[in-house]
């Protein structure tokens, strides 16, 4: 929420500071009115506590079909039953555990696979092609051939959230790579590294940048593919939570189960985003505050 | 390049018949130097005159096609840009590649020494120009060179700063007696430098200057300039 703010900062301060003129940096945070950071804060929230307002209302005054669109309030009260039962916790780690397993296999065989071919011409003349030809696939689109091969169990999706998480680690690893300064590999030789000594010290850090913004986006492909894999036929999860209450037409278990979608897609954004605050401390478009 | 008699524990390096080739084209012809120890060697030479590539062969970072490099341990470069590692602090950029123990301990003195010492843990955007490149020139020294090799490395710097490193390089080489290479095309800079300036031409060594028989530096200055091809008429006062 603060990101905006922050940018403000970061924009000037290095700059200032290359130049050696730490004077006009502080005029310029001193413009920036620190008094106006809170009330824009507040003047953001405005228009979703409006709406989650208005729509308990038309839900208490009876203009809301529960049906259509159960009232907040009910869909909190269905949260915490739900989680006094069990069966919410359950459903939640049983989609947080396939998440997790899709993203460590398919994250692996991206990173793998993007090493290879950032270090490799050869490995990018043998492996680059395919993999371009099957990212052109939606890979949502290999629903049903995925089923036919794994059946609806844990096989189809944690290999859906993999496919899914694959390419964009893949492709991010394999720029960030190819992206490295030449002249710093260069020197690396200069300073007598050896070629194990050199990927620590320089490829790898050059090429994290990259790989990091590839972990931000795939965490939001994997939580896709894990909603659309959990739709169909599973036994348990969020999904399943999901398309058992709409057997039932209980809606207020179908918004709890999108709300809590939604949460996780944000604190994944957040944990992505520390990552890259923590690891990227010396960049300069990390260092105070993620940029939006 | 007239034989010597120095000993080889007092030698840099000793370049005999090097050669250097891009396909056909010869840019560096059966070239001979020899650097002492604590020896300022500046190499002077218009654009594209072989100095940067001979400079760069002796780094070993181009292979040769003919002749030979004799330099004991493995020389240190100071390129034009200061080439930091973003993601490392000031004594980790420092000690990069160091080998042997307390590697912090010893970046710090070697920071102390370009008047960096409060920095150890700073980040390379903080700093400006002159002090990316003091770093690097702590990094290279670091090392405890026999040969420090300098690519131009002062050329981006803003004419002040220029002569303040100019006073700290030269403190430096005499403290820690590595032989230097000084690669620059600036003909000031190599007399306020150099014990020994060398004008290359054509993938050789076309002259050399000694500081203790060169005379005035403004008639050298003069005299340099002409041989570079640039025809200079101001007169010695």
């Amino acid at each position: 929420m603060d990101g905006r703010v922050s940018n403000v900062d970061y924009v000037i301060q290095p700059e200032y500071r290359a130049a050696a003129t730490p004077a006009p940096a502080r005029q310029a945070s001193a413009i920036a009115k620190p008094g106006l950071k809170p009330n824009l804060i507040v003047l953001s929230w405005i228009a979703p506590v409006v709406l989650i307002v208005v729509w308990e209302a038309l839900a208490q005054a009876g203009w809301l079909s529960p049906q259509v669109l159960p009232a907040p309030s009910k869909v909190l009260r269905t949260a915490w039953k739900l989680t006094l039962s069990g069966s919410l916790l359950n459903d939640l780690g049983v989609s947080l555990l396939r998440a997790a397993a899709g993203f460590a296999i398919g994250g692996s065989i991206g990173f793998i696979l993007g090493t290879l071919v950032g270090f490799s011409r050869i490995a990018e003349a043998l492996i680059d092609r395919s993999v371009q030809m099957i990212r052109a696939i939606p890979f949502l689109a290999l629903v049903p051939l995925v089923i036919v091969w794994f059946g609806v169990g844990e096989g189809q999706k944690i290999f859906l959230v993999s496919l899914g998480v694959a390419f964009p680690i893949y492709i991010n690893t394999t720029l960030g790579i190819r992206q490295i300064d030449p002249k710093l590999i260069e020197l690396g030789r200069v300073q007598g590294l050896s070629t194990l000594q050199l990927i620590q010290r320089i490829i790898l850090p050059g090429a994290l940048p990259s790989i990091l913004t590839g972990v931000r986006y795939s965490l939001a492909t994997a939580w896709l593919a894990l909603v659309v894999a959990e739709t169909v036929g599973a036994q348990s999860g969020l999904g399943f939570l999901a398309m058992d209450a709409r057997e039932f037409l209980r809606t207020d278990v179908i918004v709890l189960t999108i709300v809590i979608y939604a949460l996780i897609g944000v604190a994944a954004d957040s944990i992505a985003r520390l990552l890259e605050r923590r690891l990227l401390a010396w960049h300069p478009n990390y260092s105070k505050g993620p940029r939006s | 390049m007239s034989p010597t008699s120095l000993t080889s524990s007092e030698t840099a390096v000793t370049v005999s018949g090097l050669t250097r080739a891009y396909g056909p084209r010869v840019v560096i012809d059966r070239l001979d130097l020899r650097i002492g120890r604590g020896e300022f060697v500046a190499l002077l030479g218009e654009s594209g005159c072989g100095k940067t590539t001979l400079l760069r062969a002796l780094a070993g970072l181009d292979p040769i096609q003919g002749g030979h490099i004799d330099a004991p341990g493995r020389p240190a470069v100071v390129f034009q840009e200061h080439r930091l590692l973003p993601w490392d602090t000031l004594w980790q950029n420092v000690s990069l590649g160091l080998p042997g123990a307390d590697p912090r301990k010893r970046a710090a003195a070697a920071l102390v020494e370009v008047g960096l010492g409060d920095r150890l843990d700073d980040w390379p955007r903080n700093l400006s120009g002159g002090q990316a490149q003091r770093v690097a020139l702590a990094r290279a020294l670091v090392q405890e060179p026999r040969l420090l090799l300098l690519d131009e490395p002062f050329a981006a710097l803003d004419a002040l700063t220029r002569i303040r490193m100019h006073v700290l390089v030269k403190e430096l080489v005499a403290r820690h007696q590595p032989g230097v290479l000084l690669v620059t095309h600036d003909v000031d800079e190599a007399i306020a430098l150099a014990d020994r300036i060398l004008v290359m031409r054509n993938g050789v060594i076309a002259s050399e200057h000694r500081a203790d028989t060169r005379g005035e530096p403004a008639a050298s200055r003069v005299q340099l300039l002409r041989e570079l091809g640039v025809a200079t008429n101001l007169q010695v006062a």
